[in-house]
C-alpha cells in the first residue's frame, strides 16, 4: 500500500479503484475477443479496446506524470495501427497476385460529391492550424495535422508532386534537429530552460504535423484516382 | 451541486458497454459496425479523463481516436475492393 500525500483531494483518491477496475475488465473482455477472433481486421480494431485499456490503468494514478504518460501512448497506438494496416493490405495483394495474376489492384476512385467537402475546409483547416500552433506540441500537432489531413483529403485534385513530399519530410527532420537541440542546451545552458522548452515544443509541432500531412497525402494518392 | 461522480461512472458504464458491444454486440460481423461501436467506448474514456482533469490526454485522445477510425475505415475498404475475406 502506496502512502497518498495528505494534500491530495479525497475525490481523486476514491477515483482510483473503480478505474483500474474498468481498465482491468475492458482488457480481460477485449483481449478474450481477440483470442476468439479468426480474421485480421477484426483483431486490429480490437486492439484499440487494449489501447484503452492502458490509458485508463495509467490515468487511474491522476498525476501529471500519468497524463504526460498518456500522450507517447496515444501517438504509438496510432502509429502501431497504421503500420499493421498497411502490412495486412499488402498481405492480400501478395495472395490475391499468387492465386489471380491478371487481377487489376489498383484503387478504385472513390467518388463523393458533398457540399461541406467544398465549401467548409479553408477556414475550418486555418481555425485548426492556428489553435493547434497556439497549443503546440503533441496536442497542437495532432490538431495542426488534423487540419492538414482534412484540407488534403476534402481536395478533389489529384496528388501532390513528389518534389513537395520530400519537402513535407525535410520539414519533420527539421522538427526532429530543434528537439535534440533543446534537449542539449537543457543539459549545457539551464539557464536558457525557457528557449529550450519552445525549441522542443515546436519541434513536435512540426513533426507530428507533418507525419499526419503525410497520411493524408496518401490517403489522397489513393481515392483522388481520376 | 456538482458532483464528478455521476460523470464518472456514465464514463465507467459507457466504457464498459461500448467494450462488449465491441466485442460480442449485435452485427459486428461487419467490420464497419465494430469500429463504430470502438466509438462509444472512446468516449467513455473521454468522460473519465474529464473527471481527473486530464487535458492535454484528452486532447489528443480525440484526435487519435479520429485518425484511427480514418485509417481503418481506409483499411477495410482497400480489402473490401480487393475482395478479401473481411
Amino acid at each position: 500500500m502506496v502512502p497518498v500525500p495528505p494534500y491530495v483531494p479525497l475525490e481523486i483518491v476514491n477515483m482510483y479503484l473503480p478505474v483500474v477496475y474498468t481498465g482491468l475488465i475492458i482488457g480481460f473482455f477485449s483481449l478474450i475477443a481477440i483470442a476468439m477472433e479468426k480474421r485480421q481486421i477484426h483483431i486490429l480494431i480490437l486492439t484499440d479496446i487494449v489501447g484503452f485499456a492502458m490509458i485508463l490503468v495509467v490515468a487511474s494514478v491522476g498525476t501529471d506524470l500519468a497524463e504526460s504518460f498518456i500522450l507517447p501512448g496515444l501517438v504509438v497506438e496510432l502509429a502501431e495501427i497504421l503500420a499493421i494496416s498497411e502490412i495486412l493490405i499488402s498481405r492480400e495483394m501478395r495472395k490475391i497476385q499468387s492465386t489471380n495474376i491478371n487481377k487489376t489492384l489498383a484503387p478504385l476512385p472513390m467518388k463523393y460529391d458533398m457540399e461541406i467537402l467544398t465549401t467548409a475546409p479553408n477556414f475550418l483547416t486555418l481555425v485548426l492550424l492556428a489553435y493547434g500552433v497556439f497549443l503546440t506540441g503533441f496536442t497542437g500537432g495532432a490538431i495542426a495535422g488534423g487540419g492538414i489531413l482534412l484540407y488534403v483529403l476534402s481536395r478533389k485534385a489529384r496528388g501532390l508532386p513528389i518534389v513537395e513530399i520530400e519537402g513535407i519530410s525535410g520539414l519533420s527532420g527539421i522538427g526532429w534537429c530543434m528537439w535534440l537541440i533543446a534537449l542539449c542546451l537543457f543539459f549545457l545552458l539551464p539557464q536558457y530552460w525557457l528557449l529550450s522548452l519552445f525549441l522542443a515544443a515546436a519541434g513536435l509541432l512540426l513533426k507530428v504535423a507533418t507525419k499526419m500531412g503525410i497520411i493524408g497525402i496518401f490517403m489522397r494518392e489513393e481515392y483522388g484516382k481520376k | 451541486m456538482f458532483d464528478v461522480f455521476i460523470w464518472l461512472y456514465s464514463g465507467i458504464i459507457l466504457t464498459i458497454i461500448g467494450t462488449l458491444g465491441t466485442c460480442w454486440g449485435p452485427g459486428v460481423k461487419d467490420p464497419v459496425v465494430r469500429i463504430l461501436n470502438t466509438e462509444v467506448a472512446s468516449i467513455g474514456v473521454s468522460l473519465i479523463l474529464l473527471c481527473y482533469n486530464h487535458t492535454l490526454a484528452l486532447l489528443t485522445m480525440i484526435a487519435t481516436s479520429v485518425i484511427c477510425t480514418l485509417i481503418l475505415f481506409r483499411a477495410i475498404s482497400r480489402l473490401e475492393e480487393m475482395g478479401a475475406d473481411v
